[in-house]
């Protein structure tokens, strides 16, 4: 690969992840490719798409909700309002922490993610979660 | 023990007032009985589920004492042979006849004719409950010697005739005390105390032990009857037990299903369950649960292949029957709620233990779908 060709690649990947990458020093190789997968997502969605953010990605995680499933009103209902801490399914059963820097192997396989965000968005929100959603909550969790 | 519980007539007489009647024999079963019956009508009646070993193997130390006992209706000394107390309805007549009339005081030295009879109906109800129990472990709990061959339905069967026959025992035992308040007070002979040091007062020169009792004879007939039984039963109670699940659980099903709440066995409900389980993960119990559609078939297959309908262990035939109004929840169903209806409700949301369907949490033996009440144990932290 050419000098050239590297900065090119550089600088599309900079464009693209923004300003996350930069923030993204908790997250592994795989974390970012999931990151980057979500990012490519959200600027087809919208062009004037310019990075996740871990803010948002917190204010969704405690959000309330009312449009989802009565017994899942929020992602703290189970998770719990510290992402390094263990939650507990309605079931009982014991959730690994979110936090990345606790359970370093999350966020870094699309098709765990994907179906994850698809049962839980369903349940908590009552719809998908948007690409944007799902990059700002990573975001958050990888720092955390 | 001293000669004078095994000696001659002359021996026996060196007390003037009173005679041995109860060799050490009788009174080592007796009170040996009493205490085990206590001890199993404790732990059977009332006690935690999960104090099963202790009534089961006191309910072993019955079975060998009424061994015992019947083994010194031979071996024993006069008075405790069958041959000095046999049953006779005339001699009951009698005797009932006597005390209604007020007519003679009479001491039996051994049992008096009611009371031989009470001796051998409690012995056949001690062999029955033994049997009895042997069959519901087998049947209902598939431990023991018979739950290789023993269904469901045999045990089940057998627990509520084992239940019966404990009540009867209990009666039983009321009119054996109450028979022994009325004697001793008829008679002016502390029959309690008679028990306890053996001896009576002398009623005539005749009342004497002419029957020596023979230990030895007895230790052989017992070593013989506990060396052909103990094999077979550890032989058997080591066969696989019928209708049980063997082997680990789907590894997908683990793996999927177990990220979200313990991975209850496919026995603990029928088929159709199951199905409809696999068919509605969309909204499984008010969250979103889906699979692709390749894991879901895969899953669902596997799930009614193993369902409760083709194995016979107590929650497989117990969680056949579901709830009305929430079919699917294996908690809703009558059997579940009746075994923890003892439980308070939040027993299940403390830390410890979490939710109903927690299963594993207090039943360490959950993951095999047995459901053995020696294996419960509550966590000590949801106590107040």
């Amino acid at each position: 690969m050419s000098k050239t060709a590297t900065t090119k690649t550089l600088i599309t990947l900079t464009y693209l992840l923004g300003s996350v990458t930069l923030v993204l020093a908790a997250a592994g190789p795989a974390q970012k490719l999931v990151l980057e997968h979500y990012a490519v997502e959200a600027k087809a969605n919208n062009a004037a798409f310019s990075g996740f953010s871990a803010e948002r990605g917190k204010a969704l995680f405690v959000s309330q909700s009312t449009t989802g499933k009565p017994d899942t009103p929020s992602c703290t209902a189970c998770h719990t309002t510290n992402p390094r801490q263990s939650g507990r399914t309605r079931a009982g059963k014991e959730i690994d922490p979110m936090a990345l820097s606790v359970k370093t192997d999350r966020y870094g396989d699309i098709a765990k993610t994907e179906k994850w965000f698809g049962r839980n968005c369903d349940s908590v929100l009552g719809r998908p979660c948007t690409p944007l959603e799902k990059g700002d909550f990573i975001t958050f969790m990888v720092n955390q | 023990m001293s000669a004078i519980q095994y000696g001659q007539s002359a021996q026996e007489r060196t007390n003037e007032s009173s005679v041995l009647v109860w060799d050490w024999g009788v009174r080592v079963f007796h009170w040996g009985l009493a205490v085990c019956v206590g001890i199993c009508a404790y732990t059977g009646f009332l006690g935690p589920r999960n104090w099963l070993n202790v009534h089961l193997v006191v309910g072993v130390m019955i079975a060998a004492l009424v061994a015992f006992r019947v083994v010194w209706g031979w071996f024993g000394s006069t008075y405790a042979r069958f041959e000095s107390f046999a049953i006779s309805p005339s001699a009951m007549k009698r005797h009932v006849r006597e005390i209604a009339l007020g007519q003679c005081r009479r001491i039996h030295l051994g049992h008096n004719p009611l009371g031989a009879a009470m001796i051998y109906a409690m012995l056949v109800v001690l062999f029955l409950l033994v049997a009895s129990g042997v069959v519901a472990l087998g049947g209902a709990l598939k431990q023991g010697p018979l739950a290789f061959t023993l269904a469901f339905a045999n045990g089940s069967l057998a627990r509520q005739i084992h239940e019966l026959l404990a009540i009867a025992l209990l009666f039983m035992i009321l009119a054996h005390l109450a028979g022994v308040a009325f004697e001793s007070w008829w008679t002016s002979e502390d029959l309690v105390r008679a028990m306890v040091t053996g001896r009576k007062r002398e009623i005539s020169s005749g009342s004497v032990q002419s029957n020596r009792a023979r230990p030895w004879g007895a230790a052989a007939v017992m070593v013989i009857i506990a060396a052909a039984v103990t094999p077979g039963v550890i032989l058997l109670s080591n066969l696989p037990a019928r209708g049980v699940p063997q082997g680990p659980l789907d590894p997908t099903y683990a793996r999927e299903c177990g990220s979200c709440h313990f991975a209850y066995p496919p026995s603990l409900a029928p088929s159709g369950t199951w199905t409809a389980v696999m068919g509605g993960l969309r909204d499984h119990f008010g969250e979103n649960a889906s699979l692709d559609a390749g894991t879901t078939v895969q899953l669902r297959e596997w799930l009614v292949d193993n369902a409760g309908e083709h194995w016979d262990t107590r929650a497989a035939n117990m969680f056949s029957r579901v709830s009305p109004t929430e079919p699917l929840r294996i908690t809703a169903t009558p059997a579940w709620l009746w075994f923890h209806q003892d439980l308070p409700d939040k027993i299940f949301t403390s830390p410890a233990i979490g939710a109903k369907g927690a299963c594993g949490a207090c039943h360490q033996d959950a993951a095999t779908a047995r459901f053995d009440p020696q294996q419960i144990a509550i966590p000590k932290e949801t106590k107040p």
